[in-house]
C-alpha cells in the first residue's frame, strides 16, 4: 500500500473535497470514495518516484523535530529553498517525511 | 522555474491515470461514466481555483472560463452599484496591498448578490477582486459587517446588507479570518465624519491576538468604540455580529455582554467595557480614561461584574497580576507562544515528502529528504530530492 501522505496536499484535498461533493450528493458511495483515494496514492507515489526529477536545496533554522511512528515532524524558520534555477523564502515551514526506504512493508495509516 | 513549468504536466497525468483507474471501479459498482467526468471535473476546477499551479488548462477549463465571463457580465452592474459607494474611499491601496499576497479566496458580496450561490461569487472573485478592492469599504458599509453569518461554514461568504467588502481568507487548518486593515478604518472615519456609526464598528484583526479563537469572524467593537471616540449607535447590529460571528460560547457571550455595554454607557466615555473585554482581548484597550476602569465597573449589572470578575481571576492564574483592571491589557505580554498564531495563517507552507536520511551533530542537522510535494507562499513544487541544513 502506498503511502497516503501526499492526500494533505493541493492536488491530494482537491480531489477529497470533490469526492465529499459528490458523496453529499449521493452521486458515488464513501466506499468508492475510498478507493479512488486508495488509487490517488499509489498513482501520486509512482509519478513523483518516476516522473520528477528535480533537486532542490535548503537552508534555516530548526524549530522544532519530532519523530513518531516513524515519521519525521520538523518545522524550520526562515528558510530558503533553493533550486538551480530559483528561489523561494519562507518565514515558516512544516515538514512532514515519511520513511523513505522501506515503503512497500509500512502503511502510515495501519491501525493497530 | 523549472518546477513550475513540469508542475502542471505532472499533475495532469496523474489526474488521468487516477481517472483512468477507478473507471473500472466505478464501473463495477454501477456509477454512471457521467459522475467520473464530474470528478474530473470538480478536481480540475479546484486546482484551478487553488492558484497552486499555473498554467493548467483543460478542455473543460476553457468552457468554465467562458462561462465565468458570461456571470461576469451580470455582475458588472452590481460592482458598478458597489463602486459608487465606495468611490469616497481611495486609501484602499492599502487593501490591496494586503489582500492579494493572501492566497485564498476572497468574496465579495454586494448586497444584491445575498442569494448569489457561492460558487458564481467565487469565480468571479479574481476579476471583481480588483475592482473592489481598490474602492475598499466604505464607510457605511462597514456597518453592514455585522449582520454577517457566522464565518465558519460558508467559509467564503460574507453576506452584508450594505455591500461590505469583506475579504474571507481561509487558514490552511480551516480558520478564518476577515482581514481589514485597521489603518482604512481610522482613514475612513476622518474622511466621512457625517457616518460616525458605522467606521465605529467595522473592525478587523486578522489572527486574533490574545489567543481567542482562530475559527469564525473577528470583529472587536471596543476598538471600534475607542477610534471614532464616543458614538455607539449600531448596537443591534454589534451583538448580532457578536453573538454570530464568534465561535467559542464564552467570547460570544463575552462580546455580547460587551456589546450591552457599551449600550448602556453610550453616553460617556467607554472605560469600563474594557473591564471585561479585556479578559479575553487584551489588545483591545478601550479606556478612555487610562485607569479609571474599577470605578466605572460599579455602574454596572451585578451579573457582568461577576462575570468580568470570573474572566479576571482566570487571566490572575494566568498572568499573576495583582492590578486587575490595569493590567488586563498589557496581559498580552504574558502570551508567549506567540508562534502559534503564526499557524493561523492562510498559507501554512507545507512539504510532505519521504526521508532518506535523518542526521544531527550538536545541534547542526542535515536532511535528505526525496519525493517531495511542496506548498510555499501558496504555491507548489515537488522534487525528487532535497537536501537542507538547519540549526536548532
Amino acid at each position: 500500500m502506498a503511502y497516503q501522505l501526499y492526500r494533505n496536499t493541493t492536488l491530494g484535498n482537491s480531489l477529497q473535497e470533490s469526492l465529499d461533493e459528490l458523496i453529499q450528493t449521493q452521486q458515488i458511495t464513501p466506499q468508492l470514495a475510498l478507493q479512488v483515494l486508495l488509487q490517488f496514492d499509489k498513482a501520486i507515489n509512482m509519478a513523483l518516484a518516476n516522473r520528477v526529477r528535480n533537486r532542490v536545496n535548503f537552508r534555516g533554522s530548526l524549530n522544532t523535530y519530532r519523530f513518531c511512528d516513524n515519521v519525521w515532524t520538523f518545522v524550520l524558520n526562515d528558510v530558503e529553498f533553493r533550486e538551480v534555477t530559483d528561489l523561494v523564502k519562507v518565514d515558516k515551514v512544516k515538514i512532514v517525511a515519511c520513511d523513505g526506504k522501506s515503503e512497500s512493508t509500512q502503511n502510515k495509516n495501519d491501525k493497530w | 522555474m523549472q518546477m513550475f513549468l513540469r508542475l502542471p504536466k505532472l499533475y495532469k497525468s496523474v489526474i488521468e491515470d487516477v481517472i483512468n483507474e477507478v473507471r473500472e471501479l466505478f464501473l463495477d459498482e454501477g456509477v454512471d461514466e457521467q459522475v467520473l467526468l464530474e470528478l474530473k471535473t470538480l478536481w480540475e476546477n479546484k486546482l484551478l481555483q487553488s492558484k497552486a499551479v499555473e498554467g493548467f488548462h483543460t478542455e473543460e477549463q476553457a468552457a468554465l472560463q467562458a462561462a465565468q465571463q458570461q456571470q461576469q457580465q451580470h455582475q458588472v452592474q452590481q460592482v458598478q452599484q458597489v463602486q459608487q459607494v465606495q468611490q469616497q474611499v481611495q486609501q484602499v491601496h492599502q487593501v490591496q496591498q494586503v489582500n492579494q499576497p493572501a492566497q485564498a479566496q476572497q468574496v465579495i458580496l454586494p448586497p444584491q448578490q445575498q442569494q448569489a450561490p457561492q460558487q458564481q461569487v467565487i469565480v468571479q472573485d479574481s476579476k471583481i477582486l480588483q475592482h473592489m478592492s481598490a474602492t475598499g469599504m466604505s464607510a457605511a458599509a462597514t456597518a453592514a459587517t455585522l449582520a454577517l453569518p457566522t464565518g465558519v461554514t460558508p467559509y467564503q461568504q460574507l453576506i452584508t446588507s450594505q455591500g461590505q467588502i469583506l475579504q474571507v481568507v481561509r487558514a490552511a487548518n480551516g480558520a478564518q479570518y476577515i482581514i481589514q486593515p485597521q489603518q482604512q478604518i481610522l482613514v475612513q472615519q476622518q474622511m466621512q465624519p457625517g457616518s460616525v456609526q458605522a467606521p465605529v464598528i467595522q473592525q478587523v484583526l486578522a489572527p486574533m491576538q490574545g489567543g481567542l479563537s482562530q475559527q469564525g469572524v473577528i470583529i472587536q467593537p471596543q476598538q471600534i468604540v475607542l477610534a471614532s471616540g464616543n458614538k455607539v449607535q449600531g448596537n443591534p447590529q454589534l451583538m448580532q455580529a457578536a453573538a454570530l460571528a464568534q465561535q467559542p460560547g464564552q467570547a460570544a457571550t463575552a462580546q455580547v455582554q460587551q456589546v450591552q455595554q457599551v449600550q448602556q454607557v453610550q453616553g460617556s466615555a467607554a472605560p469600563q467595557v474594557p473591564a471585561q473585554t479585556q479578559a479575553q482581548q487584551p489588545p483591545m484597550i478601550l479606556q478612555a480614561d487610562g485607569a479609571g476602569d474599577t470605578s466605572s465597573e460599579d455602574d454596572q449589572d451585578d451579573e457582568e461584574e461577576e462575570y468580568g470578575e470570573d474572566e479576571e481571576e482566570e487571566k490572575d492564574k494566568d498572568g499573576g497580576e495583582d492590578g486587575q483592571v490595569e493590567e488586563e491589557p498589557l496581559n498580552s505580554s504574558d502570551d508567549v507562544s506567540d508562534e502559534e498564531d503564526q499557524e493561523l495563517f492562510d498559507t501554512e507552507n507545507v512539504v510532505v515528502c519521504q526521508y532518506d536520511k535523518i542526521h544531527r551533530s550538536k545541534n547542526k542537522w542535515k536532511f535528505h529528504l526525496k519525493d517531495g510535494i511542496m506548498n510555499l507562499n501558496g504555491r507548489d513544487y515537488v522534487f525528487s530530492k532535497a537536501i537542507g541544513d538547519a540549526e536548532w
